[in-house]
């Protein structure tokens, strides 16, 4: 049976942590609250090859290599909505939404033939797979494949940046080596958040003040909203740091 | 007047130890530009830290992060485990206490100073180093034991 689906616009996938590419993350600066997300990919994944290609290579305390992808990415908490979720459940920039919104669900960072469980909606989503949704993947390939090429070409593109990026972090931020350790050995896997300043540092990025100033006040209205709920203490931390940060070098001569 | 304790623990008063490094006179040692990057942190000085990292490094440092670590946290004390010197190189390694979000933290390093132009700068550093390689010897069968009995180590200590 060939995989079907249709977006039903139920809003349910516009929540929490989004993965941009670089060039939607610069452009939505004033939108998203901005983190680097890295993820470790294990020799035996499906996708560590192309998880090389996009990402980079670590090789670890015990020896063992593992590619690390680092996703520029909106950071928020997996109930927050996207700021640009609105009330009726549709996008409000829907013209100008970033590329990892159009290509939903499909997800350039694993190959194109390893997409098929991708198209079974989540628990609590509403995607429509019935009869009467388009095919939209057949034989291991996807039929509209625009947006999936430009999000993958965009990635690849970027990735002498990130690259460029991992080794700043590697020299200057050893001990988190062992937190890609940690995250290699358990079974989950996991995610370790780097900031928007160590990356505009590391990158020499000469747009450092205007995307600083554009991040501040997103920061600091995050770091508000999350003061309160225990839960959520590590994103609080993590937005009332980098809001000062921020602040700091928006107002950098 | 009275004289404060310099920040970086080194018993003397900041007047006679690290305020004139940060208000711009040269560190007559690696060590003494260590500790005064320390007091730099202690005191929010943060131009201090920035001017004196080599050229190489300069644009590496994220002034903004380092600001907000000075803010948050409480320095304790700062611990010079070795210092050395050899020509315009240095080598300091150190340990900080300090408390940062109620707990308990340590920053070991080992850093590289280079002396330009009479000026020293920190140029690099390893955090927690790893010490110097063990070596371990192997001693045969019917060799002398190195406990210095005089005897075969097959006939001592080896047996």
């Amino acid at each position: 049976m060939e995989p079907r689906f249709a977006c039903t616009a139920c809003g349910k996938c516009c929540h929490g942590l989004l993965p941009l590419t670089l060039t939607d993350a610069v452009a939505h600066a004033v939108r998203f609250p901005l983190a680097l997300v890295w993820t470790v990919m294990r020799s035996n994944a499906k996708s560590y090859d192309l998880a090389t290609r996009l990402g980079t290579t670590v090789r670890l305390p015990n020896r063992k290599t593992v590619a690390v992808l680092i996703q520029p990415s909106a950071y928020l908490p997996n109930h927050f909505p996207c700021p640009a979720l609105q009330p009726d459940n549709l996008c409000g920039i829907h013209a100008d939404k970033p590329s990892r919104c159009r290509t939903m669900p499909f997800y350039p960072y694993r190959e194109e033939k390893d997409q098929a469980d991708l198209l079974v909606p989540r628990k609590g989503w509403e995607c429509d797979v019935s009869a009467e949704a388009p095919v939209v993947y057949r034989n291991h390939a996807i039929l509209d494949r625009a947006d999936f090429d430009r999000e993958r070409a965009e990635l690849l593109e970027q990735a002498p940046v990130m690259r460029t990026y991992a080794d700043y972090v590697l020299k200057y931020m050893p001990w988190i080596v062992n937190d890609l350790a940690k995250m290699a050995a358990a079974p989950a896997g996991g995610k370790l958040v780097t900031s928007l300043s160590s990356f505009l540092t590391a990158t020499r990025r000469t747009d450092a003040r205007e995307l600083a100033a554009a991040q501040a006040p997103l920061m600091q209205a995050l770091a508000e909203r999350t003061r309160n709920d225990p839960a959520l203490a590590d994103f609080h931390k993590n937005y009332a740091g980098w809001a000062k940060e921020m602040e700091r070098l928006a107002q950098r001569p | 007047m009275t004289s404060s304790a310099c920040p970086c623990c080194s018993g003397l008063s900041f007047e006679t130890c690290c305020g004139p490094i940060l208000a711009g006179a040269p560190a007559a040692t690696a060590e003494a530009l260590m500790r005064s990057r320390y007091t730099a942190f202690v005191r929010h000085d943060l131009d201090h830290v920035e001017r004196t990292h080599a050229p190489e490094i300069r644009e590496d440092f994220n002034r903004a992060e380092a600001e907000r670590v000075a803010d948050e946290c409480d320095w304790q004390r700062l611990d010079v485990l070795r210092a050395t010197e050899e020509g315009d190189e240095g080598t300091v390694e150190f340990l900080i206490q300090f408390r940062r979000d109620g707990q308990d933290m340590r920053h070991h390093e080992r850093a590289s100073f280079r002396r330009i132009d009479g000026q020293w700068f920190y140029s690099a550093g390893e955090v927690n180093p790893k010490g110097e390689p063990r070596r371990v010897v192997k001693v045969g069968r019917n060799e002398p034991c190195p406990c210095g009995s005089g005897k075969k180590f097959k006939a001592c200590c080896g047996r």
